[in-house]
């Protein structure tokens, strides 16, 4: 357990970075997660495919598949690792505040 | 000392624990001088050179000291002097925990390194599996046994998804190839290749399936992916829990079987090999009647046989090669993915040491699913980062999927700004792709022919019978050869259209109601302007066949019974018109 802290934003996380409350994340904790993820400007994209990841993860508890991440977005696969480079595995399910994917990655 | 009370766990791990010992873990138990040789060839031991708890002789001596006390005659006579010592509380087992999961990536570097023989990473597994079979054990473990317990896998995908991503990647393939698809066959039976994936591939990057596919695609190989049993990774190999490696070996191989595979080619995947490949039969206890490779080999065998052309100029970025502890190590595959990178790429730096004496990415085959470690993990990870950047290298690729997260984690903390890839996206990049098949456009059903250069162009036929269906077949087949035909239902308009049009051939029906054919066949014979026209006489009724040939008239230049086939229609109708042509010149 750690306290990352970034501006205003003072949060909980586990040890690699990913949120310990997910109910806590507001768009001031994207933008702080994001920085540490080496994205420092969340566009309009990332935050469609955040909004998304978070949707997702309140509804059904998990991370999505990444096909259903590309077809409910109309993102291409590439557009998905431009936006962040360390992919949705980590990336941007770490910015969306969901907890770290389960299983070996 | 037996006098002190034991929890339920304890008692229950000291009990399992004279069930586990076979030679190998004897010999390692019994073996150890203490001569600490295994201390320099650990990561943990290197990054923390102070804290001698990470040292592999201090972490076996806690399992040891079980072992001695309970199972070998030394700790019982003389438990002091071989430090035998027994175990009690939970708390005692959740410190154990701490060290076998959390201070250990199971890499096997010291057992290489160890001038005694022992394998203090196969006992530490066994203690784990024991720690695991009382349920003490990290969340993160106990989530990743239970989906692959529960769901088959060990990411919780479930089958409607994975067969959806793996028809979404064969769509987005056949659309950058231009070819038909599908290009991901799923559940073809008796195929060459059956091709197995780790489920990280499916759920989060499936830019390696895709790629395999182009490769598979390239080497015209009869390949298919199983829609069940498709998970090559084994959390029972990381877990020690041997019925779980068991349980998940067995899925794979049974759906092999159903499709009567002929080798099972395991992804790139370090601790999918080594479960799959290495220890899952003994694990299943089952024989395995197929082969079974690693994708490196597949890749390579298809290189040397010509069955795929690559241009290595494709991949010029620097690269280096990483061994996974489970390729390299524990199944001697290390070789083979330097062979495939000199052929797949110009500038391969090797990193030092290397082959068996590489070090740990820090993943150790599922650390990475136990965040509580992770910056443990991370410190360790120094000897890697030093390695990586001592290369020069850009990229650096490695065989298995636990190694990519492993060194992209490391890669991150210590600021090496370096890409990860595998063997599959660099083989796939430098592929050279054959020919585009040839697509014939498909002529249009209707073919209208054209009367030049036809067999019958320029002829006139008249059809004589009273079967609108036979006149028009008759019309159809001589038409489609070039003739014009004349169509009559009846004995006086035959002879009529006879006397108007001056055919070149008379086809004639006997049995006609009112005047038959007998009466039409005369009447031309005796027509002076008629009188040579070749006549063919197609009758249903054979039997009747006197009426033509009673007359006192030449008799007809053919004879043929319904019912008549195209062919039969067509070779007559032209051999007769061939006499006609002979004997009139």
């Amino acid at each position: 357990m750690a306290i990352f802290e970034h501006g205003a934003v003072k949060i909980e996380v586990d040890e690699d970075g990913f949120m310990q409350e997910p109910e806590q994340w507001n768009e001031a904790v994207a933008k702080a997660l994001a920085t540490t993820e080496g994205v420092d400007n969340l566009t309009d994209e990332h935050w469609k495919l955040v909004h998304y990841l978070r949707e997702y993860y309140l509804k059904f508890g998990i991370a999505p598949m990444i096909r259903k991440l590309c077809k409910e977005t109309g993102f291409p696969l590439k557009k998905v690792y431009e936006l962040f480079p360390s992919g949705p595995a980590k990336g941007a399910c770490k910015v969306a505040g969901l907890a770290k994917p389960t299983g070996c990655v | 000392m037996g006098d002190r009370k034991r929890s339920y766990k304890a008692e229950k791990v000291i009990e399992r624990l004279g069930k586990k010992l076979n030679r190998q873990i004897v010999g390692s138990l019994a073996a150890c001088v203490h001569c600490g040789m295994c201390t320099r060839s650990c990561h943990y031991v290197l990054t923390n050179p102070d804290d001698p708890t990470y040292a592999p002789a201090y972490k076996a001596d806690k399992i040891r000291k079980l072992f001695k006390r309970h199972y070998d005659w030394t700790g019982r006579v003389l438990p002091w002097w071989v430090g035998a010592k027994s175990i009690y509380t939970d708390d005692e087992l959740e410190e154990l925990k701490d060290t076998v999961f959390g201070k250990c990536t199971n890499c096997r570097r010291c057992s290489i390194n160890c001038p005694m023989g022992v394998d203090y990473a196969t006992f530490n597994r066994m203690a784990r599996g024991l720690l695991v079979s009382v349920g003490v054990m990290p969340e993160g473990v106990a989530v990743v046994s239970k989906d692959q317990w529960e769901l088959g896998n060990q990411m919780g995908v479930l089958k409607e998804d994975y067969i959806e991503t793996l028809e979404w990647m064969s769509d987005e393939l056949a659309t950058e190839l231009e070819v038909p698809g599908p290009l991901i066959p799923i559940d073809k039976e008796d195929c060459a290749v059956v091709y197995s994936i780790n489920p990280r591939e499916v759920k989060y990057d499936p830019r390696t399936i895709a790629d395999a596919a182009k490769i598979f695609y390239a080497a015209g190989e009869d390949w298919t992916m199983p829609s069940e049993g498709w998970d090559m990774t084994n959390f029972g190999l990381f877990s020690g829990d041997d019925d779980l490696g068991g349980a998940v070996a067995k899925r794979l191989y049974e759906k092999v079987v159903e499709l009567r595979g002929r080798t099972l080619v395991i992804s790139e995947c370090g601790h999918g090999y080594r479960s799959t490949r290495c220890e899952g039969p003994n694990w299943g206890k089952v024989d395995v009647p197929f082969v079974m490779e690693s994708s490196v080999n597949t890749m390579l065998r298809y290189i040397k046989d010509g069955r795929i052309k690559v241009d290595k100029t494709k991949n010029t970025v620097p690269v280096t090669f990483h061994d996974s502890c489970n390729n390299a190590r524990s199944c001697g595959l290390f070789e083979e993915p330097r062979e495939l990178l000199q052929l797949v790429c110009t500038d391969f730096r090797e990193m030092y040491p290397n082959r068996n004496e590489n070090y740990c990415c820090t993943g150790g085959g599922g650390a990475m699913s136990m965040s509580e470690y992770t910056n443990r993990r991370l410190k360790s990870g120094r000897v890697k980062a030093d390695q990586l950047a001592e290369t020069g290298a850009k990229t650096v690729v490695t065989s298995c999927h636990n190694c990519v997260d492993g060194l992209t984690d490391v890669i991150r903390h210590y600021k090496l700004g370096m890409d990860v890839t595998q063997l599959v996206n660099l083989v796939a990049n430098a592929l050279i792709l054959p020919p585009k098949p040839v697509v014939v456009p498909e002529l249009p059903e209707e073919v209208v022919p054209v009367a030049e250069g036809l067999e019958l162009a320029g002829k006139t036929i008249l059809a004589v019978d009273d079967e609108p269906d036979i006149l028009v077949f008759i019309a159809a087949v001589l038409e489609d050869h070039g003739a014009t035909v004349i169509q009559a239902h009846n004995a006086d308009v035959g002879i009529e259209l006879a006397r108007r049009e001056k055919p070149d051939l008379i086809t004639l029906d006997i049995s006609m109601p009112g005047k038959d054919g007998g009466f039409v066949f005369e009447a031309i014979r005796n027509d002076p302007e008629l009188q040579r026209t070749p006549v063919c006489i197609i009758s249903g009724k054979p039997e009747l066949r006197r009426l033509i040939y009673d007359r006192a008239v030449p008799p007809p230049e053919g004879f043929l019974e319904k019912p008549i086939s195209e062919e039969t229609l067509l070779l007559n109708v032209r051999k007769i018109l061939e006499l006609a042509h002979v004997k009139k010149s």
